[in-house]
């Protein structure tokens, strides 16, 4: 068995400066881990399956504005590490079309940091 | 996958399951009596959506295909609290919904093994209605 460190993880990265209510980022944020991992099985299955088994950890960060959200999303594909860009419908509290989260994941750890290691928990 | 589970995705029939007559929805009820951070309920639910996708996909996958094709609208609702959630996952299982419960390894801000979200769906929307109407949103 693994250690703890070794478990994939995946991240979501939300827009700071988008002011969302807790109810509203939280579903963002959802829509961001479930397209991630129905995307992530079709070409990381094996991925997946360990990221689920090691408690499918998953880690909410802030990011200051959009432009730090489609750096990070190009540096992550990039990587190879399977990305998905939230666009809100916007039928409340942000106008169509905004995007509000970044869902990295799951990837190993390493990856993971290396990208996003300067962000700050939301 | 195993060879047995190979073969068996080769010879299997085709699921057919029961599908949706309405549009559907997923709704999270969040337990409010816990005092959690913004980030910290996002990725909560966030385990709650995953699993509840993974759960229907395979019990209820027309539905969950419907859900993914439209959208997946997602809910956020507020919960009192662990009873409550408790008390709300008995009405939908005997209205025949699928639920998912959510408990917190406890890494950060709440004790180990707390009851988080509950999480309902894919459902059809007036159905869960029935069961969360009532709840006011996060």
């Amino acid at each position: 068995m693994a250690s703890t460190a070794e478990h994939p993880s995946m991240v979501l990265i939300a827009r700071k400066d988008l002011k969302m209510s807790a109810g509203k980022l939280a579903v963002q944020c959802s829509h961001a881990a479930v397209t991630c991992t129905v995307n992530a099985r079709k070409t990381h299955a094996r991925l997946v399956e360990r990221w689920m088994n090691g408690g499918a950890r998953k880690i909410c960060l802030r990011a200051d504005d959009l432009g730090t959200l489609q750096r990070l999303a190009g540096q992550a594909q990039s990587a190879g590490l399977v990305t998905t860009l939230v666009k809100d419908a916007g039928h409340t509290e942000v106008p169509p079309g905004t995007i509000t989260v970044l869902g990295i994941g799951p990837a190993p750890r390493r990856a993971i940091d290396a990208l996003v290691s300067d962000l700050k928990p939301y | 996958m195993g060879l047995r589970s190979f073969f068996h995705r080769l010879t299997a029939p085709p699921v057919i399951g029961q599908s949706p007559n309405g549009p559907c929805k997923m709704v999270c009820v969040v337990n409010h009596g816990l005092k959690m951070g913004k980030g910290k309920i996002a990725a909560q639910v966030g385990h709650g959506a995953v699993m509840a996708t993974m759960k229907a996909g395979s019990l209820k996958p027309l539905f969950v295909e419907q859900w993914l094709a439209t959208g997946q609208k997602k809910v956020c609702l507020k919960g009192a609290d662990a009873d409550h959630l408790l008390a709300l996952e008995q009405l939908a299982k005997d209205a025949g919904i699928l639920t998912t419960l959510v408990h917190d390894a406890g890494h950060t801000q709440i004790p180990s093994g707390s009851l988080t979200v509950l999480a309902l769906g894919p459902e059809t929307d007036d159905l869960l209605e029935r069961i969360t109407g009532e709840l006011k949103l996060l």
